[in-house]
């Protein structure tokens, strides 16, 4: 990979020091324990999913539209810009295009630092977003032009593509991107019998991880769809997961986008009623200045009258004598 | 993707035919075209394979190098794909055109090859934390004739089948560097265990139905294609008769592409009939490499060459 | 679905809320699209409904707060500024879509869209300078990187000029379809003046009466 030298890279072969800790040299199996127990904690403090999702539109003043997610650990900032002209093309096509770029940001990731250049995962998170949300996009209203979405993973605690994707579909209403459907995304990791909804960064590693045993059903799946049209957008799995164990896994997740719906609703609305509310505001300045105006348009208007009449008169009287 | 244009009328004609399950060259949706695999095609790579499926051309070499592991993975090798779509096979792929292309098949067979369940990367272990194999599949598309993934998810695994790496002889601890010692005889060599390796079977949806093995001219005519990665049987690519438990066939991985959506209930029976059409190209594969292996050991009677 | 706000908001839309059926007596307007017979709001916003007299259909439109992000549209009126003037053709940046501001786009304007009469003896010299702001509806797409312009109609042309010596922000008085006369230096200069509606930015308005006009012969065209 060609370095890039307006930045400072660091040497070359430094590693992360947690390769040094104890919890590294744990096997499969250990972690695998590890993992359970925390789990079993945590179920007893009451999980909803759906709930732990943290959304908020218009953090960027200077994007057309653009969005804060927070899902568990994972926090994801969208912007998205006006169309512009697509670059280097030459042939005329009647639906717009979308470019999507998903960057993580050098300090996201737990275990290695992220070089600040794309790398292969990088590209192929962009391509997954983009996948879903172009059949969301109205695209036949912007031929020969490209809507641009940025996305900046700034922490990565697992489920980072369901995050951009949520973050992406927000950004978009919130730059009054004409759409279908408002999209949301989940995703599960998959780890033999269990079920991991909206994992977290170990749950995905782990289910993501060679298995000593062979044959048990692994893998992460994210999922997006438009609700209300009932259409998915995007699949993605990975992993080795038996049918049966895929179809379960896709009921659910499903539900659990439809779950997200509500909640990205309300944060749609409150964007509306916040920009319908400043639109009012600026109505009414806009017409309290132009009262302003007015008034002294007439009051310059009527002296300009009295002047005008003082002359002719003046001329008059000059006239008569 | 890339290829033919095709005018509306067209469209509509391939569209009624398959909603009456014939296809426009005659196939019903679950019909593959007729292939042509050939290995051992290039000499410099240890293992390479080229196959033809009607129009799309594919070739893949596999080159083996000695690199060192990952930190995390200090038992398992590398493997590592990159396609390479030639300006040869459409003018749109010309300077960095096909690379959105080329990107998504990379990834699609990087995502495929992942599970352990589908490729074990032991295989490739020479000293544990020290030393591995790295493979390098580079994978050419020559000409393009629809259903990319799937010819080269084919081609990869028949290259993989063929790849040869040398044997380890011997190693030399030189304080905490390794000396290898390869053999030098070329027919000293180890083969791969590639018997659950994926295949990639796209089901491009064409009005309301879904068929397997567009050509160029379907795909034209549908906004969204899933792709399906399903591990192999190991029992197809082995001759003697000390059968291993049948394996159940599982998803390696799952994609979509095109600017289109799937309902629920499309996507569902999409996948299933994705998993029963890559178990019969399994199988047909593993029939055909190993006819190809015995026409090697018995020095080939006929070569074509590589682009007939 | 539909959150009944307090008075002043109005029913707010979700992309994706399905509003009404379309038929024949109700279509979607901008901010919708329309789906198997239903219509769907695509932006986030406040629900519009307008009755059209002539058509007897009610549009159902969607009206966002922020700017939505769209590109001229053919039929759009657009307020381009003049950039280049040359014997063939006029290049000018489209700075809005009807009320909306946009991201600077590239329009051109051909010598045989200024006028709709006696089109091979135009000279666009007499009728843009660069600089002036003029109103222009937009053509069906040819191009991929501008958007070709028409100001044959007697609504569209200049709309705010300078004329040449004079200060800034001194503008120009139109004083006949073809001539415009400063205010202050008394300077007459030859343009393609607009005859501006004065609520001209009601879209839908300045279509049905420019139609009304065409059909009726227009007023101020030298025949």
């Amino acid at each position: 990979m060609p370095l890039d030298y307006r930045r400072f890279n660091g040497p070359d072969d430094s590693v992360s020091y947690k390769r040094f800790t104890p919890d590294f040299l744990k096997s499969y199996e250990e972690l695998l324990g590890d993992l359970l127990e925390k789990n079993n904690l945590k179920d007893e403090q009451a999980s909803d999913e759906a709930q732990r999702v943290f959304a908020e539109t218009d953090t960027i003043s200077q994007a057309k539209g653009s969005a804060y997610v927070e899902i568990k650990n994972t926090k994801v900032v969208c912007s998205v810009f006006d169309p512009r002209e697509i670059p280097h093309q030459n042939e005329f096509s009647h639906l717009g295009q979308i470019y999507c770029e998903v960057k993580f940001a050098p300090f996201s990731c737990s275990s290695q630092r992220r070089p600040p250049a794309p790398d292969a995962e990088d590209k192929a998170l962009s391509e997954a977003l983009r996948q879903a949300i172009e059949p969301a996009v109205c695209r036949h209203l912007f031929p020969n032009y490209q809507i641009d979405v940025f996305a900046y993973i700034i922490e990565n605690d697992g489920s980072c593509l369901a995050a951009a994707i949520n973050a992406a579909g927000l950004a978009l209403t919130d730059a009054a991107v004409p759409m279908y459907d408002l999209i949301t995304a989940s995703s599960m990791a998959i780890l033999d019998d269990k079920m991991f909804v909206v994992p977290n960064e170990e749950e995905e590693e782990l289910a993501m991880k060679s298995q000593e045993s062979k044959d048990i059903n692994h893998g992460v799946i994210t999922l997006s769809m438009l609700s209300e049209l009932s259409q998915i957008t995007s699949f993605i799995q990975i992993g080795s997961l038996e049918t049966d164990c895929v179809i379960k896994a896709m009921d659910i997740l499903e539900k659990e986008c439809k779950e997200l719906v509500p909640n990205i609703q309300k944060v749609v609305v409150r964007n509306v009623i916040k920009n319908v509310k400043r639109q009012q505001i600026l109505h009414e300045s806009a017409k309290e200045m132009e009262e302003i105006l007015d008034e002294k348009y007439n009051l310059w208007q009527k002296s300009l009258k009295a002047k005008s009449y003082l002359c002719f008169s003046l001329s008059f009287f000059s006239l008569l004598a | 993707m890339a290829g033919s244009l095709i005018s509306q009328s067209e469209q509509v004609f391939i569209v009624h035919g398959v909603e009456n399950d014939f296809r426009s060259d005659g196939r019903s949706s679950i019909d593959y075209r007729p292939m042509e695999l050939e290995t051992d095609v290039v000499s410099h790579a240890s293992g390479s394979a080229r196959l033809r499926l009607a129009n799309t051309d594919i070739l893949v070499g596999v080159k083996t190098e000695i690199d060192v592991p990952k930190p995390e993975t200090p038992g398992l090798g590398k493997i590592e794909f990159f396609v390479d779509c030639s300006a040869n096979a459409t003018p749109e792929f010309e300077g960095r055109g096909g690379e959105q292309l080329a990107n998504t098949i990379s990834s699609t067979m990087q995502r495929a090859y992942y599970s352990p369940q589908a490729f074990n990367l032991k295989q490739l272990c020479i000293f544990e934390g020290k030393q591995c194999w790295k493979l390098y599949v580079d994978i050419l598309i020559l000409e393009c004739g629809g259903n990319l993934c799937d010819a080269v998810s084919l081609a990869v695994k028949a290259a993989l089948f063929n790849t040869r790496l040398p044997c380890v002889k011997a190693a030399l601890m030189d304080g905490g560097n390794i000396d290898l010692q390869l053999s030098d005889d070329p027919y000293d060599s180890k083969q791969l265990d590639i018997g659950t390796a994926p295949l990639l079977v796209t089901l491009c949806k064409i009005g309301t139905k879904c068929v397997v093995d567009p050509s160029a001219e379907e795909e034209r005519c549908s906004v969204i294609s899933l792709v399906v990665g399903v591990t192999g049987n190991p029992n197809f690519y082995q001759t003697d008769d000390n059968v291993i438990p049948d394996i159940k066939c599982k998803c390696s991985t799952i994609s979509m592409n095109g600017p289109g959506s799937l309902s629920p209930k499309t996507l569902k029976s999409a996948i299933e009939q994705g998993i029963t059409a890559a178990n019969c190209l399994d199988n047909a594969l593993g029939d055909a490499l190993l006819r190809e292996k015995d026409e090697i050991s018995y020095l080939k009677k006929h070569s074509y060459g590589f682009l007939k | 679905m539909e959150q009944n706000k307090s008075k002043p908001i109005g029913k707010i839309c979700i992309p994706g809320m399905r509003l009404c059926s379309a038929n024949k007596e109700r279509i979607g307007g901008p901010g919708t699209n329309v789906l198997q017979g239903y219509i769907y709001a695509a932006l986030a916003g406040v629900l519009k409904t307008q009755e059209d007299e002539k058509n007897k259909v009610t549009v159902i439109s969607v009206e966002s707060p922020t700017t939505p992000s769209i590109l001229p549209k053919p039929g759009d009126v657009v307020t381009a500024k003049v950039t280049v003037v040359n014997s063939r053709v006029v290049h000018c940046i489209i700075l809005c879509v009807g009320p909306h501001l946009v991201r600077p786009y590239r329009g051109v304007l051909k010598k045989e869209d200024i006028k709709s009469t006696d089109k091979d003896r135009i000279d666009p010299y007499k009728c843009f300078r660069p600089g002036d702001v003029i109103l222009a509806k937009v053509l069906p797409l040819t191009e991929i990187h501008w958007y070709h312009l028409t100001t044959a109609e007697n609504e569209l042309g200049v709309a705010i000029a300078t004329a040449e010596g004079s200060p800034q922000g001194v503008n120009m008085v139109p004083i006949s379809w073809s001539e415009m006369q400063c205010p202050k230096t008394l300077v007459k200069e030859p343009r393609k003046v607009a005859r501006i509606v004065p609520d001209y930015f009601d879209q839908n308005q300045v279509i049905s009466y420019t139609d009304a006009e065409n059909e009726s012969k227009p007023i101020n065209d030298p025949k």
